[in-house]
């Protein structure tokens, strides 16, 4: 028996009918189409289903979908301000952070939920900030020098 | 492949423990389902009715008493990592909760289910043993209270009878100069132990005798277990490096630890072995600064 | 993963072998066996349900004899099939019996228990030291039922 979902995703209200059993990155790709949000392992280990629950880094292929109810949940599709990209995705392009992509999407949201906790982290800090997200191309180099440019403030917020 | 299941999200302790008791072996419970969801979508786990309590009201809480800290049961990982005053005056839990999993893991997954879900190998276990902290569950017929010690009986399986919640943890003030450490060695960070050390020491007033050490193992037995022959041979004297050898060596003789796909059974005794004399040497030097 | 041991028993060797190759004899000791009933006499099937924290596990097994060599030796090969196809076991166990003095038989056993499927991979960390628990009951069952159908045990 279908339940009520009432969220927000990307500042959109949603009101729809899932089975219980529905995880929340099956609502956002297959109910939404929004399918930025991958799913990379089916085993809650690899981070590519990433998004920002009410603030927070969470794996959304870890969430029943109906958990997400009542809450504000932010993927990739909602980094841009229509055509100005995000200053993480900008860093991205510009230090090569990405090759296969398929990570990139939870990459980007665990760096942006770094960077609205700690807008100035430390190298550390932002190692740790990305090691819930794993990347098979890349060695994380590129993806620590993009992070450290915008922290740097190298990128202008899109107003 | 999660086979459908029923599906309620009670408001109130008391709606959760009605549903829980109604429904017993045939339900099972979810919070943050960092633990469970995993079973369930490889449909090891078919629960005909899930009891969803993650949106209890009350039981996510983090209080600092004169007796000690209570942990309501649906607090996060995160909000245990990032609380000043557990930070101020139980660092060891800010520590263990830092190395816990993943970030995403640990903003919605939840202490009590961690410690409900009974995995050896799990963080919390050996570090609340090492702190001496206790437990409370609530049923339709009451309350009761446990060491947590005594709550985990074996692989993945605790002490809650069906229709029981856990609903809180208590960590008792810690005796002056008492130091408490953990560590955890794994392969890869945000991987789940492959042998992890918890170890309390309190040292008496003077010239550092020991007075009592609580040593718990994660990942070496069949629960978070107490090293007790390690233990003895610190309790009541002089921690020197030989004695700190000598307890690794009891701790690494009397662990159970399997192999698996992560480590030999060997190589955890070695690993028990060196975490144990490493970790009694850093709660040492805590309990001295203490 | 295997396990090996061997105990020794009062009793003359033909006894303990009579025994051991008695019908369902080596298929009881099973842990968790249920219903098993002999197919031929070198096979019995039934159900085995196991259970470790949350997973619950009903296989429909079979065990037949593979290797017979009277009195002194015997394998016996068993199968599992998780009902819901979440992985399945295998067992195997050698008997070897040794008389050593008159009417003193040394029982060697060697039992290996393995599991493949979901179960093994996702399972893994949680099945592992069942199936090691599991292999080490069933040579407990196994010496038990030996000691107390046929004699005394040094």
């Amino acid at each position: 028996m279908k339940k009520e979902l009432k969220f927000k995703v990307n500042g959109q209200p949603y009101e729809i009918y899932v089975k219980p059993k529905t995880l929340l990155v099956e609502v956002l790709r297959d109910h939404l189409g929004l399918t930025g949000t991958k799913r990379g392992c089916n085993s809650s280990s690899c981070g590519a289903c990433t998004i920002m629950l009410n603030g927070m880094a969470v794996k959304s292929c870890s969430i029943l979908a109906l958990q997400a109810n009542g809450t504000d949940v932010l993927t990739v599709e909602g980094l841009a301000k229509g055509n100005k990209l995000h200053p993480l995705q900008e860093a991205f392009l510009d230090h090569g952070a990405f090759q296969c992509g398929f990570c990139t999407s939870g990459m980007l949201m665990s760096s942006a939920a770094l960077l609205s906790e700690n807008p100035k982290p430390t190298k550390q800090q932002i190692k740790e900030g990305i090691d819930g997200n794993i990347c098979r191309c890349t060695g994380y180099n590129s993806v620590i020098r993009a992070l450290t440019a915008v922290v740097k403030g190298e990128y202008k917020e899109a107003k | 492949m999660i086979k459908d299941f029923e599906y309620f999200a009670p408001k109130t302790l008391k709606e959760a423990l009605t549903l829980i008791d109604k429904y017993q072996d045939d339900c099972k419970v979810i919070c943050g389902g960092q633990s469970l969801l995993i079973l369930m979508r490889q449909g090891l786990v078919a629960p005909r009715y899930l009891v969803d309590i993650k949106g209890i009201s009350g039981l996510s809480y983090i209080k600092d008493e004169k007796d000690g800290l209570k942990i309501g049961a649906l607090t996060t990982h995160r909000a245990i990592e990032k609380s000043s005053v557990i930070k101020k005056k139980y660092p060891v839990l800010v520590e263990m909760e830092t190395r816990l999993a993943s970030i995403q893991t640990r903003n919605w997954g939840t202490i009590g289910g961690n410690i409900c879900h009974g995995d050896p190998a799990g963080d919390p276990a050996p570090v609340l043993i090492a702190l001496n902290a206790t437990l409370s569950m609530a049923g339709t017929k009451g309350e009761r209270n446990m060491p947590v010690g005594d709550f985990t009986l074996d692989y993945f399986e605790v002490a809650l009878e069906p229709g029981e919640l856990l609903t809180e943890i208590q960590v008792p003030v810690p005796p002056p100069r008492t130091g408490t450490v953990y560590t955890k060695f794994n392969v890869i960070e945000s991987d789940l132990a492959t042998v992890s050390v918890a170890v309390s020491m309190t040292l008496g007033s003077g010239d550092g005798v020991c007075q009592d050490v609580r040593i718990a193992l994660g990942a070496a037995a069949s629960v978070a277990m107490r090293a007790k022959k390690a233990e003895a041979v610190l309790k009541g004297k002089k921690i020197t490096d030989a004695l700190l050898t000598e307890a690794g060596e009891k701790a690494s003789a009397e662990a159970e630890p399997i192999s698996d796909i992560q480590a030999s059974e060997e190589y955890r005794r070695e690993l028990v072995k060196v975490l144990v004399k490493r970790m009694g040497n850093e709660a040492l030097a805590r309990a001295k600064r203490a | 993963m295997q396990i090996e041991g061997k105990f020794t028993m009062k009793a003359p060797i033909q006894e303990v072998w009579d025994f051991l190759l008695a019908p369902g004899t080596l298929a009881s000791c099973i842990p968790g066996a249920e219903k098993m009933e002999p197919v031929d006499d070198k096979t019995w099937e039934g159900v085995v349900k196991q259970k470790v924290g949350p997973i619950t596990v009903k296989l429909n097994f079979t065990q037949t004899i593979t290797e017979i060599d009277p009195p002194k030796h015997v394998k016996a090969v068993g199968r599992g099939a998780d009902v819901t196809k979440a992985g399945t076991f295998s067992q195997e166990t050698i008997v070897d019996l040794k008389e050593v003095a008159k009417n003193e038989v040394e029982v060697a056993y060697r039992s290996t228990v393995s599991i493949v499927g979901r179960l093994a991979t996702f399972g893994e960390r949680i099945m592992r030291a069942k199936v090691d628990k599991i292999g080490k009951e069933f040579t407990t069952n196994l010496q038990e039922k030996l000691k107390s159908r046929v004699g005394g045990s040094k």
